[in-house]
């Protein structure tokens, strides 16, 4: 079930919306046409537990932190009081970790559902664990299409995935057989390469751009 | 807001202080004043610099292994808010402090204790050695009285025997 949304006339939903199966974060100070005009909260009603929250101080929220139902990594640039807002507002079984790690944009470097994470080759070791610890999930480092930011080019969920328009389809079908969810390369937001920043899903529900 | 420590001295930085410097590879360098920055700027280590935390605690000057340390150490996973920990947390920390700041007063006497008893005995050992040395008009204390006294007892013996032969 797809919907269309524009977050404050800009159509990179991905890069201010983080979703899962288990909760979702938005920025604060958004027009309210994003939260109640029955597109998030609408949508997700009651389902899922909708967070307002800003990372580091900034709205860019869908790219710093990344997480599956499990559990929630965010960037070391995350404030305190963000930390504590995000841990007293999501639910007990999602764990909330930050991650001391050179490549502070998440979501950039990680591309995680509920079962497997791609992650960005240069991603430290510690940091590795840390993901499979706190999210339960397999990691692999890959590349997409030569390109090393996995979580921008590449977004997927336990049912399907889209990948980078020139990824090979050789590489499309290990990526398939890696996550075990079929795969297919694509634009978004009219001819955008850049896929994961201008959707937000998770498994029933799918945000992408107005245009 | 968060209390950083420095660097370069781990003095804590109060907001409003200090210098933060990012280098390329994203490492973030706190400095809590410009002596700080500027020792840092010209590459000194500071394990070498003798009035740094690193110094002292790498030389044995400071205390190093204390469990009041353990409750300042950075956590990742952050806890539910509850007012009462948070509540017995705020009434900890200066009683914490407090005990820390003892302790590290103690370790430092009693590095300083063995030194002071071989000073107190060097001190002593000169005492007995050299009070001849001081002028007589200094002397007020009962050994050096003593030696004086002896003297002047045998200048009047000889006086009396004379008087005696005369």
């Amino acid at each position: 079930m797809a919907s269309r949304v524009k977050f404050e006339n800009s159509c990179e939903v991905g890069v201010f919306a983080r979703l899962t199966n288990a909760y979702c974060l938005v920025p604060a100070g958004a027009s309210e046409g994003f939260y109640r005009c029955g597109v998030l909260e609408g949508e997700l009603a009651g389902a899922v537990p909708v967070v307002r929250t800003s990372v580091a101080g900034t709205r860019i929220v869908g790219r710093l932190c990344v997480g599956n139902k499990r559990g929630l990594l965010l960037p070391h640039t995350a404030t305190d009081q963000e930390i504590q807002h995000l841990r007293n507002r999501l639910p007990d079984e999602v764990v909330v970790k930050c991650v001391d790690e050179r490549l502070s944009a998440l979501e950039n470097c990680i591309a995680c559902n509920d079962h497997v994470a791609l992650t960005h080759p240069d991603l430290d070791k510690e940091t590795e664990e840390v993901i499979s610890d706190v999210l339960g999930v397999e990691v692999f480092r890959q590349t997409i299409a030569g390109n090393i930011l996995v979580g921008s080019y590449c977004t997927f969920t336990n049912k399907g995935g889209l990948v980078h328009p020139q990824t090979s389809v050789e590489d499309l079908d290990e990526l398939s057989t890696l996550l075990q969810v079929p795969m297919v390369a694509g634009t978004v937001n009219r001819g955008n390469e850049v896929v994961s920043t201008d959707m937000a899903i998770n498994g029933p529900v799918r945000f992408a751009k107005k245009s | 807001m968060r209390l950083e420590k420095c660097w370069f001295c781990s003095s804590t930085i109060y907001p409003g202080h200090g210098i933060q410097f990012v280098r390329n590879d994203a490492k973030i360098f706190r400095f809590c004043r410009s002596k700080c920055h500027k020792n840092f700027k010209m590459k000194r280590n500071p394990r070498k610099v003798k009035w740094t935390k690193a110094y002292r605690q790498l030389h044995g000057k400071d205390m190093t292994k204390d469990t009041t340390f353990e409750f300042e150490r950075k956590r990742n996973r952050p806890e539910r808010y509850d007012r009462n920990l948070t509540e017995q947390t705020l009434k900890a920390i200066p009683l914490i402090t407090k005990i820390r700041h003892d302790r590290l007063e103690k370790h430092i006497s009693n590095r300083h204790k063995p030194g002071k008893r071989k000073e107190m005995e060097k001190d002593s050992k000169e005492l007995d050695q050299d009070i001849g040395m001081l002028p007589k008009k200094l002397i007020s204390n009962e050994v050096a009285a003593e030696k004086t006294k002896i003297k002047v007892k045998v200048v009047q013996q000889q006086t009396e025997d004379n008087a005696m032969e005369e």
